[in-house]
């Protein structure tokens, strides 16, 4: 008896141990419909929050991406810089979002603030299905100021973060290598 | 090198036509785009995207403002960027207006743009957007329209718009109608390159058409211009199989019915339809089949006949000659049997004395020669003498002699209408009223009183032979009695059939006192 409680220890440890160390296979998460609905949010916050007196009580500074797109250069662009691009600019939005959070009184405001910065870290789960890896929660050193710049509202914030979304968050999923296989 | 040079023109010829083609083709495409944003883009300067990577940009001018395209200045800053400036062509457009036309080759989208624009230093225009909100596409190119196979049903496919990353952003608008129909229906259709058409009529032609617009999620823009109709007839109609069946189960189960109904009014009908004949050859058998219609052949082998006859009767004698005598005739007495039957109906419903000079004159018509009393000689020489005769069995003493005689009670007037086929036999049985006593044993013959005109006369009242004479040539009945019912058989004799092929005129009657009487002309049942 002792023999197979020991047994069965042993097996859930060793189980355990593989599912902590060992990426789950997970499949790529293709669909456009996903970012689509993190977009049709990002923009409905900005509209909501667009309207708010004295930008809701937000004050402060926050660095951003840039959100342009030339297609051109785009093109001359791999998925890995893209990707880069994408997850350095996915880390500052959570963190502008986190310190806006701070700040703002209204229960209303807070929850959607909240959303947001779920639906970034959602993306970053999907960029992780991509087999492109997840850099929100860590500092990305490359970036240099270059790519970013600052913003003083949080309408302008909001925006900047539905921009982004909608340009180079989306080509970088539609241009995936794990989605080219599956699209015709 | 002749041929080399004409090669080279020839080259360069089609390039040129190419290139020329494509221009028209795409300065006709631009004057669309034109009309379209003049009319659905109030701010300006309207611009529009048709790539990836451009940007057009156009106002409209007054005549009387318009200038030279050095007037104009084009300033346009993207966000965070330096300004910059684009060239700006002057085109002419209707009603004596101008436009002034900017296009950028290399453009950034996903970031605010701002757009100013100066006449002669002074700010006309200004306006901020993003570029990859103001696409204005080609309308899809190729739109084909195929058969699903199903009825009501049309397949229409198209080309999408040959742009990368946006594919999936794309909405169809599919526009159909009946040909010659303004009404029509719409569909949409997302990121797809074909739609089914349902619930269409049958053997009709469709006229469909399609437009294109992103969906405005991350891309947005105007709807494109609708490409040229394309029309297509759908399957022709086909009958629907349930229908089919259904129809074929209601008529099947309507025709039984009727069948049913017909069946079981048969009878009625065929007789409406066709109506029996009634023939006496049931009554008379072996009459038509054997001896052809021959009454008196029958009679005659048919003795034994009278054994066939169905079971009431029981005739075990044969029948009495049943003397039959005109009152008319004392004297010259006629064989009646050939009276016309136009007198002898007038016997029936006229006066007994007016019947008696009818009577005569019929018979007096009928008297053709003076050997009339040829036969009624000879006749009397029969009865005084007992001479074989091939009737004689029929004055035999022990057969019962009847004679009906057409009288009164008080009268003595005889008419010969035994024979007729109505009054006497009708006067005779269908008076209600009781009879006198019969006057034999056989017969169990009723004699009306009241109305009749008919007396009988038994043989056995005459038991010496003392029939006495009638006259010749009679035609009289003869009866037989079994006790239960009577038999009555019409019969003449053999000169009376030499003069004129009797006509008998058999009645059908009952051995009965009806209950009431018959109306004039009825027949009476007659059984033999």
């Amino acid at each position: 008896m002792s023999s197979i409680s020991g047994l069965v220890a042993v097996l859930l440890t060793v189980l355990q141990w593989a599912g902590r160390g060992l990426p789950s296979p997970v499949r790529p998460i293709c669909d456009p419909r996903v970012l689509d609905r993190f977009i049709m949010e990002a923009r409905d916050t900005e509209t909501a929050l667009r309207g708010c007196k004295a930008g809701c009580g937000v004050t402060g500074t926050f660095v951003v991406p840039l959100t342009n797109v030339d297609f051109v250069v785009l093109e001359t662009k791999d998925t890995e810089e893209q990707a880069l691009e994408v997850q350095s600019g996915l880390f500052l939005f959570g963190q502008a979002l986190g310190a806006v959070r701070e700040s703002v009184s209204r229960a209303a405001v807070k929850s959607l603030i909240d959303n947001n910065k779920s639906n970034i870290h959602s993306l970053g789960q999907v960029l992780r299905s991509l087999h492109i890896k997840d850099l929100s929660l860590s500092p990305v050193p490359a970036v240099g100021d270059s790519a970013t710049r600052k913003v003083s509202s949080l309408s302008e914030l909001l925006r900047v973060h539905t921009n982004f979304l909608r340009g180079k968050v989306r080509l970088l999923l539609t241009n995936a290598p794990a989605c080219q296989q599956n699209s015709t | 090198m002749t041929n080399d040079n004409l090669n080279k023109l020839l080259v360069f010829c089609v390039l040129f036509c190419a290139q020329k083609t494509s221009i028209v083709h795409g300065a006709q495409a631009l004057e669309t785009k034109v009309a379209l944003l003049l009319h659905a883009e109030p701010e300006n300067p309207k611009c529009f995207a048709e790539g990836m990577s451009d940007l057009t940009c156009f106002w409209e001018e007054d005549e009387e403002r318009t200038g030279s395209a050095d007037q104009y200045s084009f300033i346009y800053t993207y966000q965070n960027e330096n300004s910059s400036e684009c060239s700006i062509t002057a085109l002419p457009a209707a009603g004596g207006k101008r436009l002034y036309f900017c296009r950028l080759s290399q453009t950034q989208l996903f970031v605010p743009l701002d757009i100013r624009v100066f006449r002669d230093d002074l700010l006309i225009h200004n306006r901020s957007l993003f570029i990859e909100l103001v696409f204005l596409l080609d309308p899809p190119a190729n739109l084909t329209l195929t058969s699903t196979g199903t009825q009501g049903q049309l397949k229409a496919s198209w080309l999408p718009p040959s742009l990368k990353y946006m594919g999936d952003s794309m909405m169809y608008e599919v526009s159909y109608a009946m040909a010659g129909s303004h009404i029509g229906k719409v569909e949409e259709v997302q990121a797809s390159s074909e739609l089914i058409l349902r619930g269409l009529q049958s053997g009709t032609k469709y006229k469909v058409r399609i437009r294109v617009k992103l969906d405005g999620i991350s891309y947005s823009g105007y709807w494109s211009a609708w490409t040229d109709p394309v029309l297509m007839e759908t399957m022709p109609g086909d009958l629907d199989p349930l229908i089919v069946s259904l129809s074929l189960i209601i008529s099947l189960v309507l025709t039984l019915l009727s069948l049913l109904v017909l069946m079981s009014h048969r009878r009625f009908l065929l007789k409406k339809i066709w109506p029996i004949i009634p023939t006496p050859e049931s009554k008379f058998q072996g009459l038509f089949k054997v001896y052809g219609g021959d009454f008196q052949e029958w009679l005659g082998h048919s003795t034994g006949g009278l054994w066939l006859r169905p079971a009431y009767f029981y005739s075990e004698e044969f029948p009495a000659p049943l003397e039959v005598l005109s009152e008319v005739s004392l004297g010259p007495a006629l064989p009646s049997s050939a009276l016309p039957p136009k007198a002898s109906e007038a016997l029936g419903e006229e006066d007994e004395d007016e019947k008696l000079k009818r009577v005569d004159s019929a018979l007096e018509g009928w008297r053709e020669t003076p050997q009339e009393h040829w036969p009624m000689d000879q006749l009397r020489a029969i009865h005084q003498h007992p001479a074989p005769w091939t009737q004689s069995s029929l004055l035999e003493s022990h057969d019962a002699y009847v004679t009906l005689n057409a009288q009164n009670h008080s009268g003595e007037e005889l008419l010969d209408d035994i024979l007729e086929e109505t009054l006497p036999l009708q006067v005779l049985f269908a008076s209600g009223r009781t009879s006198s006593e019969s006057r034999s044993d056989l017969g169990s013959f009723q004699q009306s009183s009241g109305l009749g005109r008919l007396s009988s006369q038994s043989s056995f009242e005459y038991p010496n032979h003392t029939w006495p004479p009638k006259g010749p040539g009679y035609t009289y009945m003869a009866v037989a009695d079994s006790g239960v019912s009577m038999d009555y058989s019409p019969m003449s004799s053999s000169k009376i059939d030499d003069i004129g092929k009797g006509v008998i005129y058999t009645n059908e009657y009952k051995n009965e006192i009806p209950a009431h009487r018959r109306p004039i002309g009825t027949p009476i049942p007659f059984a033999f």
